[in-house]
């Protein structure tokens, strides 16, 4: 086999349009591909983050109640509807809250270190509950104590929010308290000061959008069950392998015990993977969309490559002939084809390259996306010379079938 | 040089056979100058194909510089071509994409030849056939005669044991076809051997020896009158 990079280059240089507009289709195919692929990455690795929660177990029941009644009312009749769910038997616990990880929607906060601080030093997720609030989402508590029963109020959703006492995750101590000695420690919360009792581990915010973003495991937990006249969500802990059993008992006895409620057929109880799920719609759907454009992108270049390969084998059978007759193996034909894409792909990759830098930093400087990094440039790359051999490699094969004594007949 | 005994070729349809070549015979010896002659469709060029090893045959034996080439594969018969045959072809069949220079290289290449030996014989080629000067021009900025030259030098860059030309002055007014016929006659004298394909009487008489094809088959000049008086006349009036 011989390499000929020189004639090649020579006679590509006598076929500018067609090579130009090749090597400019790479280039853009590249481009987006490599933004395509890490936006894809991004929004995979968005999908997988964790909550914190022991998901598998977990369901939550949103309970909307006919008819008005005093915040009085309402929290006697959330710790009756507590109690009902607890003692189900397929229930390991259950606790009450304003709000959960993924909700997309809930109450966050401004935390401050000291009252006359102007400026927040961090935001944070602020979910009310109970003393089975930990218990319930299956989240480990790595510092000082959880709630006693005793220091669990009922807010109205119209009182500040003051309590004595909270419970932070590690990442919202970690970031106030960078020595590690949260615990014990006076925060200020829009409502007044109070002190950290407790850190867990792990408890994601209630949404996955960019706003949240910035405190996204910065939780704090405050012992308060909100009494809302229109009612609130109940998160529910099904023992293993009775998430199913629970999810139906549920609503069943919710509504023996207290018929005057609305739990929505359609999302009124939801598994955690269904919230997981419902969180990450817009994303999965992005990274869909990316995948999509990035086939389509590629079998069109693909289409590209192997249109104009087949157009040149076909115009030059003749020399093709004449190459074979002056010596040229089948395979010194399909070598050259394929050097000839190869030479081609790599004029397309660099400026590709130049493009999908240049592309991504229009999008960080336009989107507040991340900086590209080089592997997907590499992994872009990659694809694109392997997909140009590949799509080369049906023309070239039916080049070097063509006969030597092709060179003899006239066209 | 070239020998082939009661060689055959066929081709073949689903109704019809026909005989391009039919017990066809020739020898031709080392350092000979054969001019090969015959009506339009006698199979002057189904010969020179199959001389050059650009077509297989379908019976008898031909020996090419002592080898058998009937068993030789595809990449063997490649071989042969790049190393013991030059062809010059009536249409001159240059890459109008590449130079003059690298089109005389293409054989070069395919042999795997150095760049410094390959750049040797290149320019030794061009300026045998008066050409180097053109070394960076193209195809089409040439005259038919030039481009011709040009393919002659490619021919003779691989300093092959047989020279086959098809027609090498069919598309050629008379002045080039003197001038590449000239060159021809150059180089036969410096010792190439040559098989030229012609139907022109006055090339083939400028040839050592004539051999006659009607249907396929070589036959004495004495069967074709006319072109044997031609080729006659011809001889007589030639200057040499």
């Amino acid at each position: 086999m011989t390499v000929q990079i020189k004639p090649i280059l020579s006679a590509l240089r006598r076929h500018k349009a067609g090579t130009f507009l090749i090597a400019m289709q790479i280039a853009l195919t590249l481009a987006i591909v490599c933004n395509a692929l890490f936006i894809i990455q991004q929004r995979l690795a968005h999908l997988s983050e964790p909550t914190g929660l022991d998901e598998p177990n977990i369901f939550v029941v949103q309970n909307e109640w006919v008819g008005q009644a005093t915040a009085e009312q309402v929290d006697a009749k959330m710790r009756e509807d507590i109690s009902v769910l607890r003692a189900l038997p397929g229930v390991q616990d259950a606790t009450p809250s304003n709000s959960y990880p993924l909700r997309g929607g809930g109450w966050d906060d401004g935390i401050k270190l000291k009252p006359e601080q102007l400026q927040d030093t961090s935001g944070a997720a602020i979910y009310f509950g109970d003393d089975h609030f930990i218990d319930t989402l299956g989240i480990k508590l790595v510092a000082g104590r959880n709630f006693r029963s005793e220091e669990i109020t009922s807010m109205n959703v119209r009182d500040r929010l003051s309590p004595p006492v909270v419970i932070v995750t590690k990442a919202l101590a970690n970031k106030l308290f960078p020595s590690g000695d949260a615990v014990g420690k006076t925060i200020y919360l829009v409502g007044g000061p109070t002190t950290i009792i407790g850190v867990v581990e792990l408890l994601q915010s209630q949404s996955v959008d960019r706003w949240a973003a910035g405190f996204a495991y910065r939780s704090v937990i405050v012992p308060k069950r909100l009494a809302i006249s229109l009612g609130g969500w109940y998160i529910v802990r099904a023992r293993p392998g009775q998430l199913d059993a629970a999810m139906r008992a549920a609503p069943k006895a919710l509504f023996e015990h207290n018929p005057r409620r609305v739990i929505n057929d359609e999302d009124g109880i939801l598994s955690f993977s269904q919230v997981r799920s419902r969180a990450y719609e817009r994303d999965r759907g992005m990274a869909i969309l990316m995948g999509v454009i990035c086939v389509v992108l590629l079998a069109i270049t693909a289409a590209g490559i192997v249109g104009l390969t087949s157009f040149w084998v076909g115009q030059r059978r003749k020399q093709i002939g004449v190459r074979r007759a002056l010596g040229a193996t089948r395979q010194d034909i399909l070598h050259y084809f394929m050097t000839e894409n190869f030479l081609i792909s790599c004029g397309g990759v660099v400026v590709g390259t130049l493009l999908a830098v240049a592309i991504n930093l229009w999008l960080v400087t336009r989107f507040e996306m991340h900086r590209l990094s080089l592997v997907y440039v590499l992994a872009g790359v990659v694809i694109l010379l392997l997909l140009g051999q590949g799509a080369v490699l049906a023309p070239a094969m039916r080049a070097s079938r063509v006969p030597p004594v092709e060179a003899t007949r006239s066209v | 040089m070239l020998k082939m005994t009661h060689l055959s070729k066929v081709y073949r349809t689903e109704v019809v056979e026909t005989y391009a070549l039919r017990d066809f015979n020739i020898n031709v010896n080392e350092g000979e100058f054969v001019a090969v002659t015959g009506p339009s469709g006698s199979g002057k060029t189904t010969f020179l194909t199959i001389a050059g090893l650009l077509e297989t045959f379908t019976g008898g034996q031909y020996h090419l510089d002592g080898v058998e080439v009937s068993n030789l594969n595809d990449n063997e018969r490649s071989k042969i071509r790049n190393e013991k045959i030059g062809f010059i072809f009536q249409a001159f069949n240059l890459i109008p994409d590449l130079n003059v220079y690298d089109n005389v290289e293409v054989p070069l290449r395919y042999r795997g030849m150095k760049s410094p030996e390959r750049k040797d014989r290149i320019m030794n080629a061009l300026e045998r056939v008066g050409l180097a000067s053109r070394a960076k021009h193209y195809p089409a900025e040439l005259s038919g005669g030039q481009q011709q030259r040009v393919a002659i030098a490619r021919a003779l860059a691989g300093s092959p044991r047989l020279l086959l030309a098809d027609e090498p002055t069919g598309n050629l007014d008379t002045q080039m076809a003197r001038g590449v016929m000239e060159l021809l006659e150059e180089i036969h004298r410096e010792g190439a051997t040559i098989v030229m394909v012609t139907h022109d009487p006055e090339l083939a008489a400028r040839a050592q020896r004539n051999v006659h094809i009607i249907d396929g088959q070589v036959v004495d000049l004495a069967e074709d009158p006319r072109f044997h008086h031609a080729v006659h006349s011809a001889r007589a009036n030639s200057p040499a």
